[in-house]
């Protein structure tokens, strides 16, 4: 969460004497980290205080004054140069009056023409025949709207009536009689543990300690003790929901003064983003930018009375923390009504409810300008319940953030006397009694122990005791020093954050400072090996690359849409219970589907496609059925798809390319079966290789019914590699054969035979016949003119050779004759 | 026979030096000087010829034979270059033209990523690992120190799978993990020290815009042994740094909150632009944040954590790093996508180009 600091702001809790630049880049490496750092009041640069001395009217026009200004001694910045500071401007303002303190934009000033568009340099003009040396600003066209709303869009920005304390002479900067010259504004990142440093004093306190300068914060101090009674002070209080709300104090005051808040506080909080509303709401915002406790405001007199009033407080009213009944709604300050389930935790009257607690005020109980007696509340609501509400809901707010990151129920004590201090000097009002104080837990500090030798072995370096204690002094830990051995009590705005002796070990090591921290290498021999799955894939990712494949990297999970247009069924599948999209609903159990989208993307894209992904895919662990109560075998596979317009029977590319992969890694002897069920695979041409019974790939082409569906205009090969299987047959070491001593010779065998006998089995019978026949390779099949109906035509080279001696080519001629006849016996060819 | 050799050498003397190609030459040569060429027959002759004669006849034929074989080898030469020369004019190509490519393939850019920051880690002794995507709760977040209640626990932030929960009662529901962290429980079980782990795996969130894809890949280091301290941390870090941003780039660590380490950091690589100053040539870099660039989170292993594996903490300790790959790799590269989900969405006109 990040919070905007002004510095100057800051330095009222801390004694800062660093640039804001300084400040940042150390603060940062010890604590919240300062993101950025721009200055206050550049907007404002070329605008002065000037003062009007005299209005006339323009003599083209009846809306236009034209209106002199003392603007001091600067030099009028065009116009008659006289040397007296005096400007003639023409203006069209509203509410101009003579002895009036305006803000005046000379030229070079940048303004928003009636507060909106772009920002726009002011230039040297003329209006209607007269010239104006500038502009008399209205307060949004120099970002100021928030600041100073205004009824009617002619008023321009008077400065006196709306800052009576500004004491500053004509010619005066703007930014300076405001009171920004020379301040920053910090954008700081505070951590989720630290809600303690969700506010101006946490950051200050963060700052002593990093830097070690004086922490001048003063918690303030009502004074009057606080009533522990339920129904005093003017409120019947109780807390329904003793688990969500450990603490609520509720403070009413009556006769309030609802205005518009001093300068100063509203430039506090237009430096902290927050827009300025009236004074009691400021109050509460500034209570919260300062200590980082939430506050809320109610008008007493919009809640209802506690049913059962009592006849000696009539005007009491009922304040219930409790879960929202079924049914209710709250309309929100947001102006937007929201239905209250039971989980989220309400603030309520005797009847309804008037606030999400921790998140956000109700719109018809808040304070409004006719407000007079109100109900002050600081509370601490349980971090977990305020969260889940404003999930729910899908409301946040800058109280809920806060809330939801865990502060303590010491807080709301100081926040509470601040608030009332606040209220007392702006709005006046007196407190009913005394502010009430219900907790529903008893508060107690915790404490943890370290030894000193702990610190120092895990921080690596030696920190001596005194400087540890000094350390978590700074952070505001009380510390008892016994030896080695030290414990530390956690101050209040730490207690969710603190939670063993370790955290106490990060609190020393980082204001210490991390920079001064060697750094070693732990240079070893690696323990173990890596996964062999990783290992291969990689290889074989390698192999596929370098023939020419790329690789593709679809998401985990898959819509049932495709999976149904790739013939799986989803059902059986695991699902996602919470999927962001339908598109990422169902755990994939193959890669095929994204392989085909992916031909189907990028077919027109490329005249061959080479792709390729290896991932896992997740099924069922052997013998699993009906709901998932297992972890998903998460299985390595590769895909292949081979792609080429024109090219109808693409199995060959993918065939070629698994037996590439078992040659590489010297996977031999597999056996090829024809795919017989799955039915993704062309039904014609699709075959599967096993090792020792173990599927080791599927090779063919996908079935037409499914390349259709994704509209593919061609056809597609296809191989999916069984990983686990490959990878226990394959060796990256290959046994070695000698090259034949005596020349080997290349003879071709042409033979018919009946189509449906297969090209292996014609080889293996071959090789059988001879050893001296060394290899036999395919490279022609043909039928049609010239060859029988149903019979085929099968091409092949066998090499032939000896180890002993050159064969004579009577020899070799009698081999190929065996090999005819073998030929024929088993499968009654005859010579083509 | 004198004549005749004198004849004989006018003859080969006219005939190779007027032969006007390399075949023609070759022809000569076994016509006039070969085994059974005319010389050859030629000197078969001197059996006939009177003792004295001899000595001077075959003087001469050696010598006609030494200056045929002598312009034989002239003129050969003489061909074979203007042969070569003539390349210039008949065989001349338009280099210009593009050459013929074999079929490229193309490493996805995270396999490559991955590769550089294994081989980085694997030096100085890491072994990688894997681990379960899907996985039981315990691992993903319980045995990380994460409460119950913990934000990332909840249904909008992390992936949960439509199955029961577990039959083993701690180790709760089924997730899909949303951080590679989950295999530091994995690790720790198996109770071999030391753990030097590099886990990179598949990672998965309920976010999807331009800079989140709701799947993305981690890494993980783990080192757990006696006497792991701060000081190795700060050592992995600059060794990475250097290896694989280049020399001169060093690491720096600030305070973070993470439940499964304390302390916990983020970590900074300085700014390759400005060499770490936050300005180039007076103006800000337009790079990084005032030097330095946040790459991901490291910090010292919980206890909390070892002793949900069943680790001594007082005997062991640990630390653990680890950030997206996507994200170092596009640091690396500078490569800017104007939305990261183009990783995962198979466009060729993409991958081809890493």
């Amino acid at each position: 969460m990040n919070l905007l600091v002004s510095y100057d702001w800051l330095k009222e809790y801390v004694g800062l004497k660093q640039t804001p630049e300084e400040f940042g880049a150390r603060i940062s490496l010890s604590g919240p980290s300062v993101e950025k750092i721009f200055p206050q009041g550049v907007d404002l640069d070329g605008v002065y205080v000037g003062k009007i001395t005299k209005i006339s009217n323009h003599p083209q026009a009846d809306k236009l004054k034209l209106v002199d200004v003392d603007l001091g001694s600067l030099k009028p910045p065009l116009g008659k140069g006289e040397s007296k500071g005096e400007s003639r401007i023409v203006c069209g303002g509203s509410n101009l009056y003579e002895g009036q303190i305006v803000a005046v934009a000379v030229s070079g000033a940048k303004v928003r023409w009636h507060g909106e568009g772009d920002l726009i340099e002011l230039q040297p003009t003329e209006i209607r025949g007269e010239k104006s040396d500038g502009m008399i600003c209205a307060a949004s066209e120099i970002g100021l709207g928030e600041a100073f709303p205004v009824k009617d869009d002619h008023e321009i920005l008077d400065l006196g009536k709306e800052i009576p304390e500004m004491n500053v002479k004509p010619g005066t900067t703007l930014a300076k009689a405001l009171g920004l010259d020379g301040d920053v504004v910090m954008d700081i990142e505070v951590t989720s543990n630290r809600p303690d440093s969700m506010g101006m004093v946490g950051i200050a306190r963060e700052a002593a300690a990093i830097l070690d300068v004086p922490f001048t914060y003063k918690p303030s101090d009502l004074k009057v003790p606080f009533s522990k009674g339920g129904s005093k002070g003017g409120i019947k209080l109780k807390i329904e929901a003793k688990d969500a709300c450990s603490r609520y104090i509720g403070t009413r005051i009556d006769g309030v003064k609802v205005g518009p808040s001093p300068w100063w506080l509203k430039r506090r909080l237009l430096s902290a983003g927050i827009r300025p509303i009236n004074n009691l709401v400021d109050i509460t915002n500034y209570v919260m930018y300062e200590t980082g406790q939430p506050m809320h405001v109610f008008d007493v007199d919009k809640l209802k009375s506690s049913v059962s009033s009592d006849e000696t407080s009539p005007l009491l009213k009922e304040i219930n923390v409790r879960y929202a009944r079924k049914g209710e709604k709250i309309m929100a300050l947001d102006g937007k009504v929201y239905d209250l389930p039971d989980s989220v935790l309400v603030i309520a009257d005797a009847e309804d409810p008037i606030a999400i607690a921790g998140v956000m005020g109700g719109e018809e109980t808040g304070s409004t300008e006719e407000t007079v007696n109100i109900i002050l509340e600081a509370a601490a609501f349980d971090p977990v319940v305020v969260r889940k509400g404003s999930r729910k809901l899908l409301l946040q707010s800058d109280s809920q953030l806060r809330f939801e990151k865990g502060l303590s129920q010491i807080g709301p004590e100081s926040a509470m006397a601040r608030a009332i201090e606040l209220v007392k000097e702006l709005a006046g009002g007196e407190v009913v009694g005394a502010p009430v104080d219900v907790q529903t837990k008893k508060y107690k500090p915790e404490s943890f122990s370290i030894t000193t030798d702990e610190v120092n072995a895990l921080i690596g370096v030696e920190i001596s005791k005194k400087e540890m204690i000094d350390v978590l002094k700074r952070l505001g830990f009380k510390i008892k020093d016994s030896g080695k051995k030290l414990t530390a009590e956690v101050p209040w705005w730490r207690d969710h954050d603190i939670e063993s002796g370790r955290d106490l070990v990060e609190e020393i090591a980082r204001i210490y400072g991390y920079g001064k921290i060697e750094a070693v290498v732990p240079t070893a021999v690696a323990p173990r090996k890596s996964d062999d799955i990783i290992v291969w894939e990689d290889r074989i990712k390698d192999l596929l690359a370098g023939a020419g494949y790329t690789e593709l990297y679809g998401y985990s999970f898959v819509s049932k849409d495709l999976l149904a247009k790739s013939g799986f069924d989803a059902k059986d599948l695991l699902h996602v219970q919470n999927p962001l999209t339908v598109e990422l609903e169902v755990m994939r159990s193959s890669l095929i589907p994204q392989l085909l989208e992916a031909v189907a993307n990028n077919q027109e894209r490329a005249d061959t496609l080479r792709l390729f992904e290896c991932s896992n895919v997740y099924l069922r662990k052997a013998g699993k059925k009906g709901a998932w109560t297992d972890l998903p075998d998460e299985n390595p596979q590769c895909v292949i798809g081979y792609i080429e317009h024109k090219n109808g029977s693409p199995w060959r590319e993918a065939k070629g390319i698994v037996e590439y992969i078992f040659d590489t890694f010297d996977i031999k002897d597999v056996k090829w079966k024809r795919v017989s069920q799955d039915d993704i695979w062309h039904p014609g041409r699709g075959v599967q290789a096993y090792k020792d019974d173990k599927l080791l790939a599927t090779v063919g082409e996908i079935s037409p019914k499914y390349t259709e569906a994704f509209k593919i205009e061609s056809r597609v090969g296809a191989v999916q590699l069984e990983l686990r299987n490959v990878i226990n047959f394959a060796k990256t070491h290959k046994s070695y054969t000698p090259p034949m001593p005596f020349p080997e010779s290349k003879r071709d065998l042409a033979i018919v035979v009946g189509e449906d006998v297969e090209y292996r089995d014609i080889e293996l019978v071959i090789l059988k016949v001879n050893d001296l026949i060394l290899n036999v390779e395919w490279f022609d099949t043909y039928q049609g003119k010239g060859v029988a109906e149903g019979k085929k035509s099968v091409a092949m080279h066998l090499t032939i050779g000896s180890r002993e001696k050159t064969l004579t080519s009577q020899e070799i001629d009698g081999v190929l004759e065996e090999a005819l006849l073998a030929a024929k016996e088993k499968f009654g060819a005859e010579l083509r | 026979m004198k004549d005749q050799l004198e004849a004989l050498r006018l003859q080969i003397v006219k005939e190779i030096g007027g032969a006007e190609t390399l075949e023609v030459l070759d022809e000569l040569e076994i016509k006039y000087l070969g085994r059974k060429g005319e010389l050859t027959s030629m000197l078969k002759g001197l059996a006939n010829v009177s003792a004295e004669d001899r000595p001077v006849l075959g003087a001469l034929a050696n010598d006609v034979k030494q200056a045929g074989m002598e312009l034989l080898e002239k003129r050969r030469a003489e061909l074979a270059s203007s042969k070569f020369e003539a390349l210039a004019d008949t065989e001349r190509a338009d280099m210009t033209e593009p050459g013929n490519r074999p079929p490229e393939g193309h490493l996805h850019l995270v396999t490559q990523a991955i590769r550089e920051i294994t081989t980085i880690f694997e030096r100085i002794g890491f072994y990688r690992t894997r681990y379960p995507e899907v996985d039981w709760d315990w691992y993903a977040f319980e045995s990380l120190n994460m409460p119950p209640e913990h934000p990332a626990r909840d249904d909008w932030e992390t992936f949960f799978m439509d199955a029961e929960s577990s039959d083993k009662k701690k180790e709760g529901r089924m997730v899909l993990t949303p951080h590679t962290s989950n295999a530091q429980g994995h690790e720790l079980e198996r109770g071999e020290f030391p753990v030097r782990m590099l886990n990179i795996a598949k990672c998965y969130r309920r976010q999807s815009d331009a800079t989140h894809a709701p799947m993305f890949h981690q890494f993980e280091g783990l080192y757990v042994d006696k006497g792991v301290n701060l000081t190795h941390l700060r050592g992995i870090l600059d060794y990475f740094a250097e290896q694989f941003f280049g020399p001169g780039r060093v690491s720096r660590i600030r305070p973070h909150h993470f439940r499964f380490t304390e302390p916990s950091f983020e970590v900074d690589i300085s700014c390759g632009v400005c060499g770490g100053t936050g300005k180039v040539n007076d103006v800000k870099c337009k790079l990084c944040k005032q030097g330095w660039l946040e790459i991901g989170g490291a910090g010292m292993v919980h206890p909390n954590v070892l002793i949900a594996s069943g680790v001594d903490p007082k005997k062991y300790s640990g630390l653990a790093f680890g950030w997206g790959i996507e994200r170092v790799a596009m640091m690396k590269e500078g490569t800017q996508l104007d939305d990261i989900r183009i990783l995962y969405q198979n466009d060729i006109r993409f991958l081809k180009q890493f």
